[in-house]
C-alpha cells in the first residue's frame, strides 16, 4: 500500500515560507476557529502554534464528534451494555468516555460483551456471526461517518441481518456553526473549516453559513502546510476585510461534494433536533431514521430513552467545544479531569482538546 | 458506582501502567533492585553480576507476518536482558495452552522458539506447560524469563542519561504494533509490513565490547519510543529533545498510523533499541549499529538537554515544538 501526499505536505522548506509569509501579513490579532478534532491534533502534533505570530489565537471547535455526544447518549451505551444478550459495537474512543454511573469500558471489564469496531460494516459482520444475539452500534458521527452508517443499515436489510440495530447520535457541521455564530460572548475571526466532512458535502454546505454571518471561512486539508495555508488566508481575508468562502483543499473537496453518500445518507436519515453536549439542543443538527428504516434504530428497539442529567460540575466542555474558555481556564483540568481520569469527553477521545492540550503541551 | 477493576489500559505500557506499578506492586515488593525499574533487575551474586527478566506474551493473533507469539517470547526476554547491557545465557518457557489448539500450531510455534533460542546463542533450560478449559485462555499464552551475565565495568541503566548524550535508534519504528493491527479480523491491508521481532542481543555485544561509553539501553516495546523516551528522562532527571525529520519510519506503517489516527511514537517495537551515548562517541556507536543485521536503517533522533528535567520534546518537520508525553490510554491490546 502506498499513501501518497504526506511527505508532500509536511515539506519543511514550504512550511518555513508560508510561516514567514504568514508573519509578514500578520498585523491584526485574530481568534480562529479549527472545527475538526482531526485539526485540533495535527494542529499540535505538528507545532503549528508554536510557530504562528503571537496575536493568532486558534480555538478548537465542536468538532469532535465523542465531546459534543450528549450524556443522555453516553449513558445509553452504557445501558445498551448492560442488557443481556447484547453485543455493543463501537469506535474505540467511546470507550473511556464517562457516563452519569460507569463507562463502556467498566462495563466490558465487568463482562458485559463491547467491541472496537472501525466501521458499521465490523458491526454487521459482528451481527452474523452471532445470530443468537443482538448487536448495537454506536452512531457517532459527523457527515464523514452518517453515509457509511446509512450504507451499513442497507447491507443490513439486504443481506437479512435483522439482529442489528444503530442508536444514533449523529450530526451535521453547519447547524453548529451557526448556532457558534448565535451564541453570545462568542468572537470568531474566522472557521478552518474540516476538510473530511467538506469532501461529503462540498463547499456549497457552508454557503447560508458564510453568507449570513460574512465570516472568513476556508475548508482545510490536515497536513501543516494545508493548515498553515489555510491559516494565511484567514489572516489575508481578515487583514483585507474581505471575508470570504475559499476550499484550501481542492485536491479533496469539490463544490457539490459527494453525491453519492449524501444520497445514501439522506435515503436512510432525516434531520432532526439534536442535544449538543455543553451546548444544548440546536435545531435540525441531528440526523435520525426514518420511518421505513426505524427498525433498525436500537432506541426504538430497546425502547431505550434516558433521561437528561447535568454535567458533572465544574466541566468546562460546553464551553471550550464554543472557544469560549480554553482548557486551561477549566477548574477541572490536569486537576480532578486528566485522561487517566477523565470528567468530560473532551479529556478522553483522541481528537479533544483537552487531552490535545494534555498530551501536547 | 462499580467497583474499580482492571481495565485493558492497565496493559498497554502506557500512563495507567505505570501507576499500577508504582502504586499497587512496588509498595509490597519494595527493594533496591525492582525500583530501579529498568528492563531486567541487576543483580550481585557471589561477585558475578546477572541480568534477570521475565515477561509474558499474550499476543493476538498468535501468527503475524514475519513472526508468531512463540519467536516473539525468545527475542523479547533476550532483549529485556540484553538491554541491561548483559550477555543472556539461559531462558525458561511457560506455556499456557487453551484446550482446543492444534497440535499443527503447537509444534509451529515450538520449532520457531528453538530456532529463535539458536539464533540467538542461548538456551531454553527449564520450563512448564499448562493446558486450561477452553475459553479460559486465548490458544496459548507464554512466559518467559532469562538469565544473563553483566561483564565488569557495564554500567548500564534508564538512570544514566546525561546532557548531552546523542540519542540514537536502531532502525525503522512502529512495525510490529502496525503488523499485529493489520493482521487483525476486519482490517487487512495489502502492505508488505512485517513484525521487526529480532534478538538484539548480537548487536549490544557489539557495543559494549567497542569500549564506547554507554550510558542507557532500552528497547521501546509496548508505550513505544514516545514512552520509553519518558521513562528515561524521568529516571535521569534529564530533558530530551528529538528530531521528527530524522525518525525512521516505513511509508506503509506510516501510511496505516495516519489512516486510523495512530502516532508511530506511541506504536510497540520488538526489534529496535535505543542508546543514549555521550557525542564522543556517538558515531562510533552509530556505525557498529549499522554493522549489524538488524541495525541497517539506525539514526541519531536526538539528544538529551539539561532544562525541562522529565519532559521529552520533539522538534516537527515544520520546524515546531512539542511535547511528547507518555501514551495516555490504550492505542489497541494485546501486541505482544
Amino acid at each position: 500500500m502506498a499513501l501518497k501526499y504526506i511527505e508532500e505536505y509536511r515539506d519543511g522548506v514550504l512550511a518555513r515560507g508560508l510561516v514567514k509569509k504568514i508573519h509578514s501579513v500578520s498585523k491584526k490579532d485574530l481568534r480562529l476557529m479549527e472545527v475538526c478534532g482531526t485539526h485540533t491534533t495535527a494542529i499540535f502534533r505538528h507545532g503549528i502554534r508554536s510557530v504562528l505570530p503571537q496575536g493568532i489565537t486558534l480555538l478548537s471547535g465542536p468538532g469532535c464528534p465523542v465531546c459534543v455526544t450528549a450524556q443522555k447518549d453516553i449513558d445509553a451505551f452504557v445501558e445498551f451494555a448492560r442488557v443481556k444478550n447484547v453485543i455493543v459495537t463501537t469506535f474505540g474512543d467511546l470507550i473511556k468516555v464517562p457516563g452519569s454511573s460507569s463507562t463502556l469500558g467498566k462495563e466490558k471489564a465487568s463482562g458485559a460483551d463491547v467491541r472496537i469496531v472501525y466501521s458499521v460494516f465490523d458491526a454487521i459482520n459482528i451481527a452474523r456471526e452471532n445470530k443468537d444475539k443482538e448487536v448495537v452500534f454506536c452512531g457517532v458521527g459527523f457527515e464523514t461517518t452518517i453515509p457509511t452508517i446509512a450504507a451499513g443499515i442497507l447491507m443490513g436489510i439486504e443481506g437479512k441481518v435483522d439482529n442489528f440495530s444503530v442508536y444514533s447520535a449523529n450530526k451535521l457541521t453547519p447547524p453548529a456553526l451557526a448556532a457558534l455564530m448565535e451564541t453570545d460572548g462568542v468572537e470568531i475571526d474566522g472557521f478552518i473549516l474540516p476538510g473530511h466532512v467538506s469532501v461529503i458535502t462540498g463547499t456549497d454546505a457552508y454557503r447560508d453559513t458564510f453568507e449570513k454571518y460574512d465570516i472568513p471561512s476556508v475548508i482545510s486539508g490536515f497536513e501543516p502546510i494545508d493548515i498553515l495555508q489555510a491559516i494565511l488566508l484567514l489572516i489575508q481575508q481578515n487583514e483585507a476585510e474581505k471575508p470570504a468562502l475559499e476550499n484550501a483543499y481542492p485536491r479533496a473537496v469539490s463544490d457539490a461534494g459527494n453525491g453519492k453518500a449524501k444520497q445514501i445518507m439522506n435515503q436512510v436519515f432525516e434531520v432532526c433536533n439534536a442535544s449538543w453536549r455543553g451546548i444544548g439542543e440546536i435545531p435540525l443538527s441531528g440526523m435520525e431514521l426514518k420511518k421505513e428504516y426505524q427498525k433498525f434504530d436500537a432506541a426504538i428497539r430497546f425502547g431505550m430513552d434516558m433521561p437528561d442529567v447535568p454535567e458533572p460540575k465544574g466541566c468546562a466542555c460546553g464551553e471550550i467545544l464554543m472557544g469560549l474558555k480554553s482548557p486551561y481556564k477549566c477548574p477541572l483540568y490536569k486537576k480532578k479531569c486528566t485522561p487517566m481520569n477523565p470528567v468530560g469527553p473532551c479529556m478522553v477521545s483522541s481528537e479533544g482538546s483537552c487531552a490535545a492540550f494534555y498530551r501536547y503541551s | 458506582m462499580t467497583e474499580e477493576k482492571i481495565l485493558l489500559d492497565h496493559g498497554s505500557g502506557g500512563k495507567a501502567s505505570h501507576s499500577m506499578f508504582s502504586d499497587m506492586i512496588l509498595p509490597l515488593f519494595e527493594n533496591f533492585e525492582l525500583s530501579k525499574q529498568d528492563d531486567g533487575a541487576t543483580l550481585d551474586v557471589e561477585g558475578t553480576t546477572l541480568a534477570f527478566s521475565t515477561d509474558s506474551y499474550v499476543v493476538d493473533p498468535i501468527f503475524f507476518p514475519g513472526g508468531n507469539i512463540g519467536d516473539l517470547a525468545v527475542n523479547g526476554t533476550i532483549n529485556d536482558i540484553s538491554m541491561c547491557g548483559a550477555t543472556p545465557k539461559y531462558i525458561s518457557v511457560g506455556l499456557i495452552i487453551e484446550e482446543g489448539l492444534p497440535i499443527k500450531d503447537f509444534k509451529l510455534i515450538l520449532e520457531t522458539m528453538a530456532t529463535a533460542a539458536k539464533k540467538a546463542g542461548v538456551k531454553i533450560v527449564t520450563g512448564d506447560t499448562k493446558v486450561v478449559p477452553k475459553g479460559k485462555a486465548d490458544k496459548i499464552f507464554i512466559n518467559t524469563s532469562g538469565i544473563g551475565v553483566i561483564s565488569p565495568n557495564v554500567n548500564v541503566s534508564g538512570s544514566n542519561a546525561k546532557p548531552g548524550d546523542k540519542i540514537i535508534v536502531s532502525g525503522t519504528i512502529a512495525d510490529h504494533g502496525i503488523t499485529i493491527l493489520s493482521s487483525r479480523e476486519g482490517l487487512k491491508f495489502d502492505s508488505d509490513i512485517k513484525t521487526d521481532s529480532a534478538p538484539l542481543n548480537k548487536m549490544v555485544q557489539s557495543i559494549i565490547q567497542s569500549n564506547c561509553d554507554i550510558h542507557v539501553l532500552r528497547d521501546p516495546t509496548r508505550g513505544g519510543l514516545g514512552t520509553t523516551l519518558n521513562e528515561i528522562a524521568s529516571q535521569s532527571n534529564v530533558g530530551i529533545k528529538i528530531d521528527e525529520q530524522s525518525l525512521p519510519i516505513r511509508g506503509p506503517v506510516q501510511g496505516i498510523c495516519e489512516l486510523l489516527g495512530f502516532d508511530p511514537l506511541y506504536v510497540a517495537n520488538e526489534g529496535k533499541l535505543i542508546a543514549f551515548v555521550p557525542q564522543k562517541d556517538a558515531q562510533k556507536t552509530l556505525e557498529i549499529i549499522q554493522r549489524d543485521e538488524f541495525g541497517k536503517d539506525a539514526v541519531i533522533i536526538g539528544e538529551v538537554t539539561s532544562e525541562d528535567s522529565g519532559k521529552v520534546f520533539l522538534k516537527t518537520t515544520i520546524g515546531g515544538l512539542r511535547i511528547i508525553d507518555m501514551l495516555t490510554g490504550e492505542q489497541f491490546p494485546r501486541i505482544c
